[in-house]
């Protein structure tokens, strides 16, 4: 029976090679740029990150480095103020895999790996 | 942040407790919260008692003989590595299921994964229901015993544990069950249903705390002592207590668990098991029916719950399309109050054989506190979910 393993692989992003994991997060957060994340995004489908979007990311980031922790739901509600559903739709790969991956937040892989 | 929490992750521990467990736990902890039979002073005996007494109603609510086979531990995974660990030698082969959770095949994939032993896994069907035959083809010579889930954490589904134990019987195989979703909500009479050993938790149906769950052995099944220490009894020698319990107990009990549980069982028996199947069986289906007709949620298992609810447990697994089943806990939590259980429930061939393994599943399961508002809150949550994102 196969271990599963999680993966990771370098990719140039922005100019800059950096190790992803396979479900495309930054493998090492310090690793994230604002040129990383709008290239991320633009490989989504958005043609720019707005006002909005990066009022999301910027919160996700600042709550990370302090906290060492992603917000829990009711702070990323509260700090963005949005709901966790304006969230999904203001991202086309939604929170997890849309604003926490484009803000370089560790992947939440919970009973996953 | 929305006030009222709605718990839909009873499955993987039962919130709230009922009302008198936790004050009954400090109040007895408080009187006699000292090291059960070990020394001779009152209050050692007293505690002492209070494990006993446990023991007892233990094994006359899994329909064994001997109370002393009851054995303590943390928890199923830990009831289940006690009694694999001490029934396996090497050379031996054993069976499981797909529908396992970790608790039984990592267990075992570490001991196949060390030459120890060799296993395989008995499917499960389109309803999620394992066929005793087809355990019956997986059995050789050297089966050391079949080990496997009374009732999948992912399908709700109750496997036909008296039919397989059958099997097993006829060819010498001692069945041991993980009773972890099961007990507390379907009857479980190990001698009427031909079990060998049963592994359960305290912190699920039983409506204890987390900390404390046990294994429950038959006569005449022989499991060796994998772990050693202080006992309370024989200490002047080094070899470890081969009296049952203390074979497969080591070290200090965790004796304000153990009141925990006997105050939890207390709950359930006075509710009655089959009470409590009934009403969250009803509530389940309630939920299933309401999120059945939406096209954007898919669900798995519980296909039969409303025809055969005998067969299940209340627990239903969803996803919704368009949507990662993380960010669906996530909006259901943060929006709407919702407290559920996603990923794949450390039951990652369930969802391997699902299609599921990569995202995982949205997973409700209910509890003797849920309710129908609380249902249909969660019914009209996923639906703005599934209907805002889909739309």
């Amino acid at each position: 029976m196969a271990e599963p393993v999680r993966s990771r692989a370098l990719r140039t992003v922005a100019g800059r090679a950096v190790y992803f994991d396979d479900e495309g997060f930054f493998w090492d957060p310090d690793d994230w740029t604002e040129a990383a994340a709008e290239e991320l995004a633009r490989e989504s489908g958005m043609t720019r990150l707005d006002d909005l979007r990066w009022r999301v990311i910027r919160f996700l980031r600042s709550y990370y480095l302090y906290h060492g922790r992603a917000p829990l739901n009711r702070e990323l509600k509260a700090g963005t103020e949005l709901s966790l559903l304006e969230l999904e739709r203001l991202f086309p790969d939604g929170i997890k895999l849309g604003a926490r991956r484009l803000a370089g937040l560790p992947n939440p892989r919970t009973c996953l790996d | 942040m929305t006030e009222r929490i709605v718990y839909l992750d009873n499955a993987a521990t039962t919130f709230p407790k009922p009302p008198g467990v936790l004050q009954g736990m400090v109040e007895t902890y408080a009187r006699i919260g000292v090291s059960p039979g070990r020394g001779n002073h009152d209050l050692a005996t007293q505690a002492g008692d209070l494990v006993d007494a446990t023991r007892a109603r233990v094994a006359r609510f899994f329909g064994a003989p001997d109370p002393t086979r009851v054995i303590f531990g943390a928890n199923a995974t830990d009831a289940l590595n006690t009694v694999i660990g001490g029934l396996v030698r090497p050379g031996d082969h054993v069976v499981a299921t797909r529908l396992d959770h970790n608790s039984v095949l990592r267990p075992l994939h570490h001991l196949a994964g060390t030459g120890v032993i060799t296993w395989d896994l008995a499917p499960f069907d389109d309803g999620g229901f394992v066929d005793p035959d087809a355990v019956a083809a997986l059995l050789r010579p050297n089966t050391r015993a079949v080990v496997m889930t009374h009732a999948s954490n992912v399908l709700g589904t109750v496997q036909p544990v008296a039919e397989i134990a059958r099997r097993c019987a006829e060819r010498g195989v001692p069945l041991v069950v993980d009773a972890a979703q099961s007990a507390g909500l379907v009857p479980i009479d190990m001698a009427a249903l031909g079990i060998s050993a049963v592994a359960f938790t305290g912190h699920k149906s039983l409506y204890g705390p987390s900390g404390i769950g046990g294994l429950v052995v038959m006569p005449g099944l022989d499991v060796a002592t994998t772990r050693f220490g202080g006992t309370g009894m024989d200490s002047t020698s080094l070899t470890h207590s081969q009296s049952w319990p203390l074979r497969l107990e080591a070290g200090t009990l965790n004796l304000m668990g153990v009141i925990g549980l006997s105050l939890g069982m207390d709950f359930v028996e006075r509710q009655g098991v089959e009470a409590l199947h009934a009403r969250e069986m009803a509530l389940l289906a309630r939920l299933r029916d309401g999120l059945s007709g939406h096209p954007g949620i898919t669900l798995h298992g519980a296909r039969d719950a409303g025809a055969d609810p005998a067969r299940h447990v209340p627990v239903l697994s969803v996803n919704v399309a368009g949507i990662h089943p993380q960010d669906v806990g996530a909006i259901l939590d943060g929006d709407f109050g919702i407290a559920v259980r996603v990923g794949v429930h450390c039951a990652p061939l369930v969802h391997r054989d699902l299609g599921t393994a990569d995202r995982g599943a949205v997973r409700f399961s209910l509890g003797a506190f849920t309710t129908a508002e609380e249902i249909d809150l969660a019914i009209a949550a996923m639906h703005v979910i599934a209907g805002t994102v889909s739309s």
